[in-house]
């Protein structure tokens, strides 16, 4: 078992996947054991693959990977080739991926308890997995192009899961549509590199704009389009209104989309094709500015969200921009780093959430919430170490991943892009600790749900432990010594990285600043939320009743894609809509219909039905015709 | 050997009395035997064709064969339909047979 069968990993899930929709219904338990060994099988088949590629590894050259690939068709002189390809990248997420998906399939064993349609939860899940693997080791952009559209069929049938919920149908419409919209451009993208290489294998494609073999202007435009895929997938400003209504999928998915197998993707293929950003001139910027711009948005937006999942889902889009401006200043390492604490703690947030709606009978409003931690003893701690994660304090996790981001955006980008990155996640610290705060801590402001509420089953809490243990120590791989004690020396940073290796070292200075700004931040959500009367922060929205409002209503954006599909939309296609009416249908068929029985009302009188009639017509036509000829050739 | 002009000029005067028959007479039963006429006249250029052009193979008289075959089967039909005109209407005048019209 080496890295070359790293399809498997895919394989399995999508097996099983087959199985579970077919014969799911028939089996006991809804099959959900055997969706839980594949991706198990997945996740020990990962560290097969991950030692196998580490004993290759070459640590002089650092630019190791392994290709496999069988040739697809052959028409002519065009030779389509499908393979994997497994490196750095390939391996960390296969890491995040793996290891989130398994949490959650267990998770979903006890939250999906009793559900309807059990076994299809669960077949969809392993196709979403698997989808998502394939993406993460395609070796060729139309492979990418596939498995991208697969996930986001998966997570259109899974966000659209409880399909009785006119919401979860119209949720699931708007993620599909909206990452639509982006992957018209993503193949518009790919097919302009094809069209300029020849080729769609993704090396190959890189190869040839890192020699200078593209026009600059082509490559800046081609990889724009490919920029508006990740930007639809992963939920970037404009294209930001999807995942928050995608909550309404059962939580484990959200946990899933968030952290493993959606949203990533759009990160993922930006890494992946970074030399080709780079060798553009300006887009790293334009990427850098999209991932600012929306950090800051989505911050600002959580604070006036009240639904837990709602608050957790704009946290998600804020740090999917810090990705993007991770890889705007030129840094996978700090971007996948960053993308990998964020799926512990995020799919642990997820969870965690996941087990307060159970536990709480499905409710996921904070303001019935509060004080569950004593009830909830483990989901609260977890989710307390989860929230202080999220806010960036040392020594978790997420800490050590906004350092890289924050020591690379200040080498690319100076100082601007460092204080608003920072301001991003200096709102992020607020509003967690207001989450935190007021589903878990102070009075229970509803007794009767705080009455009921218990903690929830091993099976769910698992793993939420598991997750927080990796929430606590996966920022670790940054160092030195641990890289090593695993088998890659020199930490991720010499992993991962775009054109030199770079050893992680601690900047005091912006270490310390970043500390600051994460204990502000913290400090002042306590301060400002602490309590049960809100008194505070009510002061303050009223202080500022336009901003809140603004903010409530997530700064209209949603209202304004209303009001242009209204008016732009629609007003089209009423025009549209009376051309076919008036002019094809009115004119056009029916007309050419009326014509036809006009005529035929007339010259129906020809048939007088005597036979020497006819005889005679076709005597005269014969000698007529002859005539005719005779006159031709003479 | 009679030239090949007068077995043509036979032909062409049979086939005209042919046409002349079907467009003039009234009866079925004469129109059809103007059929046959005109028939007959298309056998014999066959005939005649094929001993002046070709007389070592016997082409022209195996499609005068063909179409005398034809000819009976058709005669067959067409006098069963004329039978049926004259039960239903009790006339075989083909002008009182105008059924098949608007």
């Amino acid at each position: 078992m080496g890295a070359e069968q790293a399809w498997l990993l895919a394989a399995i899930p999508a097996g099983v996947f087959f199985v579970l929709a077919l014969f799911g219904r028939y089996l006991p338990r809804g099959g959900d054991y055997l969706g839980v060994a594949a991706i198990g099988a997945s996740f020990v088949l990962f560290f097969f693959v991950a030692a196998d590629f580490l004993s290759f590894y070459d640590f002089e050259a650092h630019k190791t990977f392994i290709t496999e690939s069988i040739s697809w068709s052959e028409i002519g002189n065009f030779k389509l080739r499908q393979g994997i390809h497994v490196d750095a990248i390939t391996i960390v997420m296969f890491a995040v991926i793996t290891t989130v998906s398994l949490m959650v399939n267990i998770f979903s064993v006890g939250y999906m308890k009793g559900e309807p349609r059990y076994y299809w939860f669960f077949a969809v899940l392993q196709l979403f997995v698997a989808s998502m693997l394939l993406l993460v080791m395609a070796d060729n952009l139309l492979l990418v192009y596939i498995s991208w559209e697969l996930v986001g069929v998966c997570s259109f049938l899974l966000i659209g899961f409880y399909w009785e919920k006119r919401s979860a149908t119209e949720a699931a419409k708007k993620a599909f549509i909206t990452t639509r919209i982006g992957d018209v451009g993503l193949l518009i993208g790919i097919i302009l590199l094809w069209k300029e290489t020849g080729t769609f294998d993704i090396q190959q494609i890189i190869h040839a704009a890192e020699a200078g073999e593209i026009g600059q202007t082509y490559l800046f435009v081609s990889i724009m389009f490919v920029f508006l895929g990740c930007m639809g997938k992963s939920a970037q400003f404009p294209f930001h209104v999807w995942l928050p209504d995608a909550m309404e999928g059962p939580t484990p998915v959200s946990a899933l989309i968030h952290a493993a197998t959606m949203v990533v993707a759009g990160v993922y293929l930006t890494a992946r094709l970074l030399p080709i950003f780079e060798a553009a001139d300006g887009a790293l910027l334009v990427v850098t500015i999209v991932g600012l711009t929306t950090a800051l948005l989505a911050s600002l937006i959580a604070f006036a969200q009240t639904d837990i999942k709602r608050v957790l889902a704009y946290s998600t889009v804020g740090k999917l921009g810090l990705m993007f401006v991770a890889l705007g200043a030129g840094s996978p390492a700090a971007g996948l780093f960053l993308l990998m604490t964020h799926a512990f703690v995020k799919a642990l947030l997820f969870l965690g959430s996941g087990s307060v709606i159970l536990g709480t009978h499905h409710n996921q409003e904070m303001d019935k919430l509060g004080g569950l931690w004593k009830k909830m003893p483990i989901t609260g701690t977890t989710f307390f170490v989860a929230t202080l994660a999220l806010a960036g304090l040392p020594p978790l996790a997420m800490f050590w991943s906004e350092d890289e981001l924050f020591a690379s955006v200040n080498h690319e980008w100076g100082l601007w892009a460092l204080v608003l990155a920072m301001l991003a996640v200096f709102a992020t610290a607020i509003f967690m600790v207001r989450l935190f705060i007021r589903t878990f801590a102070g009075e229970p402001r509803d007794r009767q749900v705080h009455e009921h509420a218990r903690e929830t089953p091993l099976v769910m809490t698992g793993p939420l432990v598991f997750l927080c243990v990796l929430a606590v120590v996966s920022g670790l791989f940054v160092f030195n010594g641990v890289g090593s004690a695993l088998g890659f020396p020199g930490g991720i940073g010499e992993f991962v990285f775009l054109e030199e290796p770079e050893r992680y070292a601690i900047d005091w200075t912006l270490a310390g600043i970043s500390l600051a700004v994460a204990v502000a931040g913290v400090l002042i959500g306590a301060y400002v939320y602490w309590g049960n009367s809100l008194v505070r922060s009510t002061r303050l929205a009223e202080a500022m009743p336009r901003l809140y409002a603004a903010l409530r209503n997530k700064f209209y954006i949603d209202e304004m894609y209303q009001y242009v599909i209204d008016r732009g939309v629609l007003g089209v296609s009423y025009v549209v809509s009376w051309f076919d009416r008036y002019v094809v249908n009115d004119t056009g068929v029916d007309g050419s219909a009326q014509v036809t029985g006009y005529s035929g009302s007339i010259l129906k009188y020809l048939q007088t039905g005597r036979v020497p009639n006819y005889a005679m017509a076709i005597t005269l036509g014969v000698v007529g015709l002859t005539v005719a000829g005779l006159l031709v050739r003479a | 050997m009679v030239p090949l002009e007068n077995y043509l000029v036979l032909s062409a005067v049979m086939f005209s009395l042919g046409v002349y028959g079907v467009l003039a007479r009234r009866n079925a039963v004469l129109v059809l035997m103007s059929v046959e006429l005109m028939l007959n006249a298309v056998s014999l250029n066959f005939v005649a064709f094929a001993a002046y052009l070709d007389p070592e193979r016997i082409t022209g008289a195996i499609f005068a064969v063909f179409v005398i075959t034809v000819a009976a089967a058709e005669v067959g039909l067409a006098l069963a339909i004329v039978i049926r005109l004259f039960r239903n209407r009790a006339t075989s005048n083909v002008d009182e047979a105008a059924m098949m019209k608007w």
